[in-house]
């Protein structure tokens, strides 16, 4: 991780919603994503706050995209993991992987 | 967190395109909810930036489709986030919200009762499919009575001749005799063609409408449809009253049908208990009525054919009047028929024209109240502005809009509207339950339909609205304006209040002005009413009870057992010691409707082409002079023997007056159907419609056959109404158990009760939206006064050190509050004479200019207005001069 920065649940589970969505995810997008995959319903603006953040930490990476009337003349944005993001999201994994395995099952237990 | 703008867009894109999606699927109520919900819970740093961009009514999709970028102009926007802004100050002041919510909720909970009641009269469209190709259709009897009711032969004639209607209804309204569970009652009722419901697209609760085959012979199928409220009321609303028998006038009558809710009947207000075809006409009405051309009592409503015009329709119906006429000359001549399109009928077209300018009393009346309850939210903002304007100098200095500013606080005032608009509802809807419990003193129990519905509540909705926005503007643009150097210095005795202050003054003048306008309205009714109830109606109007039995309905039919059982109620209640005198007559003076009949009189020119006098009258017995009070002048009463012989009359004095003034009238004959009627003797005038009018020339006639509606007995005595009362009735119980009387054996009072009822409500309603004027009123000006002692603290202060006394300093408060009073009030009385005038027609035996009026209702209203000044006055006088002088 190359900032060391910590790789918060939700911030984890959103950068996953992008990948699951391949190439140009958009908020609305990645908001269903959460939604039905991670069952996490959270409000519209939360999800381009925690984009935002993940930007921030150069985890993302974001283009406008082209207005369209339905949207209210307003551009998509469109979002893609970094290799960075993609680093970060094999990290947590390998920590947690690495956690599960000292895990006695729960039959054993 | 602070989102770039170009991030915030694509939040707002996609919520848009969310938005739209869920509009697509859920429909657009859900769709907006769920947007505001979003809106409302946009987070943070994101907020403020994004939501600002939010269009206040939707999603901007129309106003970009022109290409225009999305950006709504500053003064729509009302974000959620300005909305909780505003709700979190409303509720830091919880006392003035309190007052300026309950004083605007009083305004228009004034309004929405009244417009409901409007609504419910006048503006209500018929629940019925299509009311826009509905035609009433009249017959026109002359020119005086363009719009007058027909027969049922006629209709006939209509509905099989023309050919611009889809179809012709028929209906009459009456009253009807129902024993329910063992009780026989009065009930209004409606004989209807068979198709009525069908043809106005009346679809039954319950069972089916009437078939043609029930309408076609006289007589044969007693069938009942039930109102939908007596279904309720009185059947549980049980769906197995179908096929069950009801007894209408003594006849049983299977139940077919209910009516929907909303189908009440085919008069606005009035709802009916029953339906019954036309064809049972003569059953219910007790006389063979049906086939006569000549009674005419129907309404006729009509549905145009599609292609037909109002005008095309009506050339149509005056080629078939006219063919009737020349068929049927003895009844129709000079008879035609006109359509007039319903949705410009409300009761009926002459009665439209004469409810029209109540209605704009009523509703001017309580816009006044409206107006002086708004300029208190106005008065409030202002004393608000005041204490905010450091706050608001602040938020000016470091740059903020003024429109950005000025919507923020245009939005308190909108939500302290809303919030007033919702409270006024309710208490509209308490007012109204009174109201309609108040039962006016009609013969038969009127049930009155009035409910708040969708075109009420868009009418409060839209009166909060303006108020809110109208009120809100001035003060707030007044708020953002004040001169930021000394405010920010924290001068409080500056230039910069003078506008504020100089627009409440003149809100607190605007108010006792108008104010002053609805009292002296309220004083007017008041004292008409007390002149009203001193007017001498010229008849006796001691204890007396009044009996108003209907034999045709309680199987008493013919003349001689008509005859027959009023002479035995008469000798019964003569046999009872308190009694001294029984009258009978059709007619009672004073009493509902008007009945004249047409008389020739010898010598004397009509304007009539048949050279007849339409004259009122009644058919009275030997001793109603004696019973009623009414005295005989000259010649003599009717006596026995006038029973045998040829036709005589007494006439009234006005008549006299009036036709044959300075002739000796004794011995003259008049004609009245082409029979000579003598004139016996001249009577004393009473007041014959109503109180107000002039005396009436009167033919009093001798008892001939009674009619459906019978004859009423005047029951005279000693002792109290109550007491002749209970003789009434109980001897009623022992001659005749089974009479159906038309309504509760009654003292004179009572009678006289409902002519005093229009005047009685007049007076009641203006003095309660007076009170509540005045109410409002001084509030204001215990506003204004208040306001100014705290602001002059200081000046207070100052002069209680130089020596004045506290008396000096409570009075100079109150002069200031009370010169405003007086300002408004002159205002007012100019305007109140210019608008008495108007109600003048509405009162009784006083000018509109009373003196009495004018003198009481300023002092009152300076009374109030002394109070309103000298309560937050006297804080004046408390302030301690040391530590006022320390103020700032």
């Amino acid at each position: 991780m190359p900032k060391g920065e910590h790789l918060g649940d939700l911030e984890e589970l959103t950068l996953l919603a992008v990948l699951r969505r391949g190439p140009a995810a958009d908020g609305a997008g990645v908001r269903g994503e959460l939604a039905e995959a991670a069952g996490r319903t959270v409000s519209i603006s939360t999800v381009y706050v925690t984009l935002m953040r993940l930007e921030e930490k150069g985890y993302t990476s974001s283009w406008k995209g082209e207005p369209t009337g339905r949207r209210g003349g307003k551009a998509k944005r469109h979002y893609a993991v970094t290799p960075e993001g993609r680093a970060a999201l094999e990290a947590v994994r390998a920590v947690r992987d690495g956690m599960w395995a000292g895990v006695p099952d729960a039959a054993d237990a | 967190m602070r989102l770039p703008g170009e991030v915030a867009d694509a939040l707002l894109g996609d919520l848009h395109d969310l938005y739209l999606d869920r509009r697509e699927h859920q429909g657009r109520a859900r769709a907006d909810l769920w947007y505001w919900g979003q809106a409302f819970f946009l987070r943070g740093a994101a907020l403020r930036r994004a939501a600002r961009r939010l269009a206040w009514v939707r999603p901007a999709t129309d106003r970009t489709r022109s290409g225009r970028p999305f950006t709504p102009s500053a003064p729509m926007l009302m974000t959620p986030t300005d909305i909780r802004y505003a709700l979190r100050r409303l509720l830091r002041s919880p006392g003035f919200t309190a007052v300026a919510v309950l004083s605007l909720a009083l305004g228009i909970g004034a309004n929405t009762a009244m417009f409901s009641v409007v609504n419910a009269v006048l503006l209500r469209e018929l629940p019925v499919s299509e009311p826009h190709q509905l035609v009433e259709i009249y017959t026109s009897e002359d020119e005086d009575t363009p719009y007058s009711v027909s027969s049922h032969p006629d209709y006939l004639d209509l509905r099989a001749r023309s050919e611009s209607f889809a179809g012709i209804v028929g209906s009459r309204t009456t009253i009807m005799r129902a024993d329910l569970d063992g009780a026989p009652r009065v009930v209004f009722g409606e004989l209807v063609s068979w198709d009525f419901f069908q043809t106005l697209g009346v679809e039954m609760q319950l069972g089916r409408a009437f078939v043609e085959e029930e309408d076609r012979t006289p007589g044969s199928h007693a069938v009942v449809i039930l109102g939908h409220r007596v279904w309720t009321q009185e059947f549980g609303a049980s769906p197995d009253v179908i096929g069950t028998d009801i007894v209408l006038n003594g006849r049983p009558f299977r139940v077919v049908g209910v009516a929907p809710r909303a189908y009440t009947g085919s008069m606005p207000v009035m709802v009916a208990s029953f339906f019954v075809p036309l064809m049972m006409t003569n059953e219910i009405m007790g006389s063979p009525q049906l086939a006569r051309r000549g009674t005419r009592a129907m309404f006729l409503k009509a549905r145009l054919r599609e292609d037909v015009t109002v005008e095309q329709a009506n050339a149509e119906l005056a080629a078939v009047g006219a063919a009737l006429e020349e068929a049927h000359p003895e009844t129709n001549e000079g008879h035609s028929f006109t359509a007039v399109p319903s949705s410009e009928v409300s009761l009926h077209p002459e009665v439209d024209g004469a409810l029209a300018p109540v209605a704009g009393l009523l509703l001017g009346v309580v816009g006044i109240v409206l107006l002086i309850a708004c300029a208190n939210l106005a008065s409030f903002l202002l004393a608000r502005a005041e204490e905010r304007r450091r706050e608001i100098a602040v938020r000016l200095a470091l740059g903020a809009g003024r429109q950005r500013l000025v919507g923020q606080l245009l939005v308190e005032t909108t939500v302290i509207a809303l919030l007033g608009g919702g409270v006024g509802i309710g208490i509209a809807h308490w007012t109204l339950g009174l109201m309609m419990s108040l039962q006016p003193p009609m013969p038969v129990p009127v049930d009155i339909e009035i409910s708040i519905d969708r075109a009420v509540l868009a009418f409060t909705a839209g009166v909060s609205l303006l108020a809110g926005v109208l009120f809100g503007l001035a003060p707030a643009l007044q708020a953002t304006k004040p001169d930021l150097a000394p405010t920010l210095k924290g001068e409080s005795v500056g230039a910069g209040g003078r506008g504020r202050r100089t627009l409440r003054n003149a809100l607190v003048v605007t108010q006792v002005a108008f104010s002053f306008v609805v009292l002296i309205g309220a004083g007017l009714f008041v004292r008409s009413l007390d002149k009203a109830q001193r007017i001498d109606p010229g008849f006796d109007v001691g204890p007396a009870a009044l009996v108003w039995p209907l034999p045709a309905l309680s199987g008493i039919e013919t003349p001689d057992e008509i005859r027959a059982f009023y002479e035995a109620y008469t000798e019964r209640l003569l046999a009872d010691p308190l009694v001294t005198s029984v009258g009978l007559a059709d007619r009672l003076p004073l009493g509902s409707g008007i009945q004249t009949a047409s008389f020739a009189l010898p010598g004397v020119p009509s304007e009539d082409p048949d050279g007849e006098h339409d004259i009122d009258n009644a058919t009275v017995s030997e001793r109603y002079f004696e019973a009623m009070g009414v005295e005989i002048l000259s010649g003599r009463s009717f006596v026995d023997e006038d029973m045998d012989g040829p036709p005589v009359v007494v006439v009234s004095r006005a008549f006299v007056d009036r036709f044959y003034p300075g002739e000796s009238i004794i011995g003259r004959t008049i004609r009245n159907r082409g029979e000579d009627h003598r004139i016996v003797g001249v009577a004393s005038d009473t007041k014959v419609r109503t109180l107000g009018e002039n005396p009436r020339p009167y033919v009093y006639r001798l008892q001939g056959q009674a009619t459906f509606f019978g004859m009423q007995v005047v029951v005279r005595g000693e002792g109290t109404s109550a007491q002749l009362v209970a003789i009434a009735r109980s001897a009623l119980d022992e001659i005749a158990p089974d009479i159906v009387l038309f309504e509760e054996v009654k003292t004179m009072d009572q009678h006289l009760a409902l002519l005093l009822f229009p005047p009685r409500m007049a007076a009641l309603l203006l003095t309660v939206f007076g009170t509540l004027a005045l109410m409002l009123a001084a509030i204001g000006i215990y506003g204004v006064v208040s306001h100014a002692v705290a602001r002059r603290t200081r000046e207070v202060g100052i002069r209680m050190s130089l020596g004045a006394s506290a008396r000096e300093v409570v009075l100079m408060a109150i002069g200031g509050g009370m010169k405003l009073v007086f300002v408004g009030a002159s205002v007012g009385i100019v305007l109140a004479i210019a608008l008495t005038w108007s109600i003048s027609s509405f009162l009784y035996g006083i000018s509109p200019t009373d003196i009495a009026t004018f003198v009481g209702i300023p002092l009152l209203l300076t009374g109030v207005a002394l109070v309103a000044a000298w309560l937050p006055a006297r804080r004046a006088s408390s302030v301690d001069p040391v530590s006022s002088l320390r103020v700032e």
